[in-house]
Parts: structure tokens; C-alpha cells; sequence
């Protein structure tokens, strides 16, 4: 039943695809529904194969590689109509003059459908009993052909008014693939792009603006870094990352607003006329409902990124203390066993500072043991999920077999001995880099 | 020889076990002012609301303009109403709290979009020019009724119903209108259906029918 739930969000929005292919391309609806259906039997089918072929490190990079390139192909794509409506003259692109053509009609459902079906597929639980295993991806096999006919059947009761421009058609089928991706933190690209901004905005003001606004004066520096401090946070990056998302859809919407209304002038009878423009204005009006559904498709991409519906391993932190030589000895086998592939968070208090630390076995087999916290965000911790750990503050995802090396987003590795009893460490390491590293991170210089 | 507007047979209209209009045979060709004219409860208001579209016959057909009514739907009856035809009732109806202008472009709005140069044509038309920015409640019944006749005109209907226009007026303020009908027709030219209980007022008509207890009892066309 959870199953049905988590992959609802799916299937509605392969509807709604299909029946956006189904109206931007009327004269060929019947090419629209074979390789639909196609292409998301493809989709699932490729998926699955893929991660018998791939177990432990799926190959998603190509379907968040696609969805990515189409999300930088709308770009060009809004512009483009935005200038057109200023510039009667300006041609369409060679992508947008492909809607409605049979390429497009074969293709542009393949490919809808085979990102689809892989992203529904890579919601599918992995379950012990080889029945059910088998059951699932037939059943989100039939449910999505069901769906494609469903969709035919509603598109078939929506109004003829309803007019969709090549641009606008882009976009909504574009934003509905990410939200799609979004339900999966391996394929959201929203939280990438807003730690990409956080990041970028980070270094500019970092390498920019201390090489040349600042004035080289401890005092002035100092003062100056608090008031721009703020653009460390991230929610300049959720924010920034808002922008670039929401702007394609923004543009093409602006894009049919300021398109120009048909010249009426030679047209003698004043209702003749002023019907003819009410049209228009009313075929102008419909066909912003398109960019308005890929502007819907798009903030629920956001809010799922934001607020995944991923359940994070992030064990409560054991206390541990520190032997009168000042070591830390965490055993391999006790409260909790260290080389169960889990992140094993623990507590170290001295002296009034509190120390967060985790361990864990990476794929690889090795231990390892890290700060709660990385070089350059705030120490917000990490949880674990589908073969990552997660960044809390910035939503980074860092693969498990990078955990325990230096740099980026990472976890602050911590010096250890591995010994046959469980690890060593020592406490005055541990706190000297825990200091270092939330100091810089939470003063309003180094802090994001 | 003019085509027909609007024909009808065996047209009936009943409101329970009452029968307000009997199967009645009625044809108009294009152009005609025809005259309507019968004692309270013949049927003359009913018969201009279901031409008008603003009812529907209990049994018969109504061709108007060649289509059949009755195979339009309340969207389809609204859009008739609002692309074909034009009605000025007895009481103006117009907005007190609107001006003339403004209630001539009201109209145009619920047809497509206001052109606020075209209403004050129309208004100029109907000699209403110097009365653009004032209320109904500032215009004399005359003056009302020519706003009411820019706004029926505003969307060149095809076909103007008059359910007693001249009703309320004096005899100088009925001849200016009815004078003002007559010169929108030779230059429109729009069918006119009027219903009326003064048989000078009918006598400007092409011709006139008189209905009797919802039935077409007699017909008199204009000689010279």
C-alpha cells in the first residue's frame, strides 16, 4: 500500500504527460500512444536491468543527465520565444519546429515514456519474496498503459480552446519530467542546483570579493565580512536556485502575453471586429494555461526536493568519553555493530564543547571515522539513505564510498587506529577539529 | 426575393395545463418589420422569448436564421442570444449606476471586448452624443430608450425584438423612436419583430399578426 502512495505522484504525472503529448501533437495521436507505452515499458524494463547489471551503483546518470540537458534546452528554448515575441520575424528553433512533426510524435513519447517508466521503476522497493519482486514492475507496467489510455480519453473531453504553443509544450513536459525525478534523491536536480548556486555565490564572494573590494585591514575586513555574510546561506542557494528554475516557464508564459494580437483594422463591422480580437485575446489566455501547469509541476518539483519523502538512517549520537590518556575507544562488536554498512553516530562532550562524530563501513570495507560535520557548511549532520549519506544544511549527496576522504561537502575525516577490538582515537584530535572546523563554518566568514 | 429568418412550425408553449402559445405557422424573410399585436395573455411576449432564446417551445420547431433552436444547448442559446439578437423591452434595464457609454459598452463586453470608440458612435447615432457621461436616472424615458436601442444595435444583431419599446413614452418621444428604428433598419438591415398594443405604433411595421389566446388569428401586411 505504501508502494501505491509513494509512486501516486508518478503515475499522475505520466498522465498528465501523455495527455500534453497527446494535445500538442492531435493529428497523431495514435504514434503518441504506441510509443508511449513503449517507451515506458522500455523505461521500466531498461531500469530494471540496469540495477541487476549495476546493484550497488545504479547508472542514474543518464536519466538525470536527460532530464538535466532538457532543463537547459528549455532555456534556450524560453528566450527564444521571448524574443520571438518581441521580433515577428524571428524563426522557431529547430526543437520547437519538431513539435507536432512525426519525429516528434514517435520520439518525444519514447523518450517521455522511458524516463518515466525508469524514474516509476527506481520507486520500486526492493522485496525479499521473488513473487511480489516480479509482481511490481508488472503491475506499474499495466498501470502505466491503463494510465495512457485514460489520458487519451481525457484529453478527448478537454476543450478545443485549449491551444498549445511549441515552447509552451517544452515546458510542461520538461517541468513534469522534474518533478518526476524529484521524488528520488539520486534524481533531483533541484537541491544540486540550489547547492550549485550556494556554492557558486560562495566562492564568488569569497575569491572576488576578499581579492578586490575588501581593503586589507583586520578591522574593516571584519566588519565588512559581517554584513555580507549573509549571502552565505543557503538560502541564497534555495532562493537563487528558485530563479533559475521557475524562469524558463516565467519567460515563455511572458512569451505568449506579449505575443501581438492579429491586426483587426481592415475589418468594417465593429462586433466583427471586436469578436475576432475577443478570440485572440481568449486563444492568448488558454494558451497560458500550459506554462501555468508546468509553473505547478515545477513548485511541487521544489517542494519535494525540499521536503523528500525519504526516511534518513540518523541514529541518536551514543555518549562516549575519553580514558584518562585521553583516547576514545568505540568496540567493534557491542551496543551497536560497527561494520553493519550503517552510520554509527557518537557524543563526545569535554569541557563544556560537544563533539559529534560518526563511523562507518564503507562499500569498500573499510572503516572509517568523520566529523557530523564538513569543511564548509554548517555542522546541520548527516543522515543515510539508498547508498549515500545526505548533507543536511546544503542537501549534498555524497556516495558512501567517498566517505572518509577530504574536501567539498564530505565529512571531516578524523585520524584512528583500527584495531582487532574496534577503533581508537584520540580525544584531543577529535576536539581540535571539531573547533576548527565549526568554527569557520558557523562565523559569519566561513559559514554558508 | 428576401430569405426567410425565421420560420416555425406547429411552435408551441405551454407553462403547466396552461398553453400560452397553440402550434402556430410563422415565417419572417430577412428585412421585415413585423408587427405583433394581441390583448394581455395572447402569447405575444412568449412568442418573442422563444424566438429571442430566451425560452424554449414546448413542442414544434423554430428555425431561425436556418438553424433549429431546439438542437442548441444554454451555451449555444447564449451565444445566439448575444451574436444574433438585439431586445428592447419596456423598461430600459439599463444600470443606474452606469453611464450611457458605459452601459452601451456593457454590452459589447458581454459580446467580445468594449471599444469605447464604437459605443460613442453608436450613441451619436441614436442623437445621443451630448448624453455620453450622464446616468439613465439624468435621461428622459426617450432618451433611455434610444440608449437601449445603441445597446441593442452595438453587436449588429441580425434580428431586433421590441417587446413594447414605446410603452412608457409620450407620442412626440414613440415617433422619434420608432422614426430612429426605421432608419437603423434601412441602413443595418436587421429583421424587427415588435410586439405592441398600439396599432399605430404597429402600422410602422411591413406587416402585422394578431395573436388571440396563443393562436395567429389574423394578418395584415402594409399596402403602398
Amino acid at each position: 500500500m505504501q508502494l501505491v502512495f509513494k509512486l501516486i505522484p508518478q503515475l499522475i504525472a505520466w498522465t498528465v504527460m501523455v495527455l500534453l503529448l497527446l494535445r500538442g501533437m492531435p493529428g497523431r495521436r495514435g504514434a503518441v500512444l504506441i510509443s508511449a507505452v513503449t517507451g515506458f515499458s522500455l523505461g521500466v524494463a531498461g531500469y530494471l536491468l540496469l540495477s541487476r547489471l549495476f546493484p550497488v551503483t545504479l547508472p542514474l546518470g543518464i536519466i538525470r543527465s536527460a532530464v538535466g540537458g532538457s532543463f537547459f534546452l528549455l532555456w534556450s528554448v524560453a528566450v527564444a520565444a521571448l524574443y520571438r515575441s518581441t521580433v515577428r520575424d524571428f524563426p522557431l528553433l529547430r526543437v520547437e519546429r519538431l513539435v507536432g512533426t512525426i519525429y516528434c510524435a514517435w520520439g518525444a513519447p519514447l523518450l517521455t515514456g522511458m524516463v518515466a517508466g525508469g524514474i516509476g521503476a527506481s520507486g520500486l522497493p526492493r522485496l525479499d519474496n521473488s513473487v511480489l519482486q516480479l509482481l511490481a514492475p508488472l503491475l506499474l507496467l499495466l498501470a502505466g498503459a491503463l494510465l495512457v489510455l485514460g489520458a487519451r480519453s481525457a484529453e478527448q473531453r478537454l476543450t478545443s480552446s485549449l491551444g498549445v504553443t511549441p515552447s509552451a509544450f517544452l515546458a510542461a513536459l520538461v517541468a513534469l519530467l522534474l518533478f518526476s525525478s524529484s521524488s528520488s534523491i539520486l534524481l533531483d536536480l533541484f537541491a544540486p542546483l540550489s547547492m550549485k548556486v550556494m556554492k557558486g555565490t560562495h566562492d564568488f564572494v569569497h575569491q572576488f570579493m576578499e581579492s578586490i573590494l575588501i581593503p586589507d585591514h583586520v578591522f574593516i575586513r571584519s566588519a565588512i565580512w559581517g554584513y555580507i555574510g549573509f549571502l552565505f546561506g543557503k538560502e541564497v542557494g534555495f532562493w537563487g536556485g528558485m530563479v533559475i528554475w521557475f524562469t524558463p516557464a516565467l519567460l515563455i508564459a511572458l512569451a505568449i502575453r506579449l505575443e501581438p494580437l492579429p491586426s483587426v483594422a481592415h475589418i468594417r463591422q465593429g462586433a466583427q471586429r471586436r469578436r475576432l480580437l475577443a478570440d485572440a485575446i481568449r486563444t492568448k489566455q488558454y494558451r497560458l494555461v500550459i506554462p501555468a501547469l508546468a509553473l505547478v509541476a515545477l513548485a511541487a518539483a521544489a517542494y519535494q526536493s525540499s521536503f523528500p519523502n525519504v526516511e534518513y538512517w540518523d541514529p541518536k549520537p551514543l555518549a562516549v568519553t575519553a580514558t584518562p590518556a585521553g583516547e576514545i575507544f568505540i568496540p567493534r562488536k557491542g551496543e551497536v555493530e560497527l561494520e553493519d554498512g550503517r552510520l554509527h553516530k557518537y557524543l563526545y562532550k569535554q569541557g563544556g564543547k560537544e563533539v559529534r562524530f560518526f563511523v562507518l563501513l564503507t562499500p569498500a570495507g573499510k572503516l572509517t571515522v568523520d566529523l557530523d560535520a564538513c569543511a564548509i557548511c554548517k555542522p546541520d549532520g548527516y543522515g543515510q539513505s539508498e547508498g549515500m549519506v545526505l548533507c543536511y544544511y546544503c542537501k549534498t549527496l555524497i556516495p558512501l564510498d567517498t566517505v572518509g576522504k577530504p574536501g567539498g561537502c564530505n565529512p571531516v575525516p578524523v585520524p584512528f587506529t583500527e584495531r582487532g577490538d574496534g577503533v581508537h582515537l584520540d580525544a584531543l584530535t577529535l576536539v581540535n577539529s571539531w573547533s576548527r572546523t565549526v568554527q569557520s563554518t558557523t562565523s559569519s566568514k566561513g559559514g554558508k | 426575393m428576401a430569405s426567410t429568418i425565421i420560420e416555425t412550425a406547429g411552435l408551441t408553449r405551454s407553462y403547466g395545463d396552461i398553453c400560452a402559445l397553440k402550434p402556430l405557422e410563422l415565417s419572417v424573410p430577412e428585412g421585415e418589420w413585423l408587427s405583433v399585436m394581441g390583448h394581455s395573455g395572447s402569447g405575444k411576449s412568449t412568442l418573442l422569448n422563444l424566438v429571442g432564446g430566451l425560452d424554449r417551445p414546448t413542442a414544434g420547431v423554430l428555425k431561425v436564421g436556418g438553424e433549429d433552436l431546439l438542437g442548441r444547448d444554454e451555451d449555444g442559446l447564449a451565444r445566439f442570444r448575444r451574436e444574433f439578437v438585439g431586445i428592447i423591452f419596456q423598461q430600459h434595464h439599463l444600470v443606474p449606476y452606469l453611464t450611457a457609454l458605459e452601459n452601451v459598452m456593457l454590452a459589447q463586453y458581454f459580446h467580445s471586448v468594449p471599444d469605447e470608440a464604437e459605443a460613442r458612435f453608436a450613441l451619436e447615432r441614436v442623437g445621443l452624443g451630448h448624453r455620453l457621461k450622464n446616468r439613465p436616472g439624468e435621461l428622459s424615458g426617450g432618451e433611455q430608450q434610444r440608449v437601449c436601442i445603441a445597446r441593442a444595435i452595438i453587436n449588429s444583431p441580425k434580428l431586433l425584438l421590441g417587446d413594447e419599446p414605446t410603452g412608457n413614452l409620450d407620442h412626440k418621444s414613440t415617433t422619434m423612436v420608432l422614426e430612429l428604428l426605421r432608419e437603423l433598419r434601412a441602413e443595418e438591415r436587421f429583421t424587427i419583430i415588435m410586439v405592441t398594443h398600439n396599432q399605430e405604433v404597429a402600422a410602422w411595421g411591413d406587416r402585422t399578426i394578431y395573436l388571440d389566446d396563443g393562436v395567429l388569428v389574423r394578418e395584415e401586411r402594409k399596402t403602398g
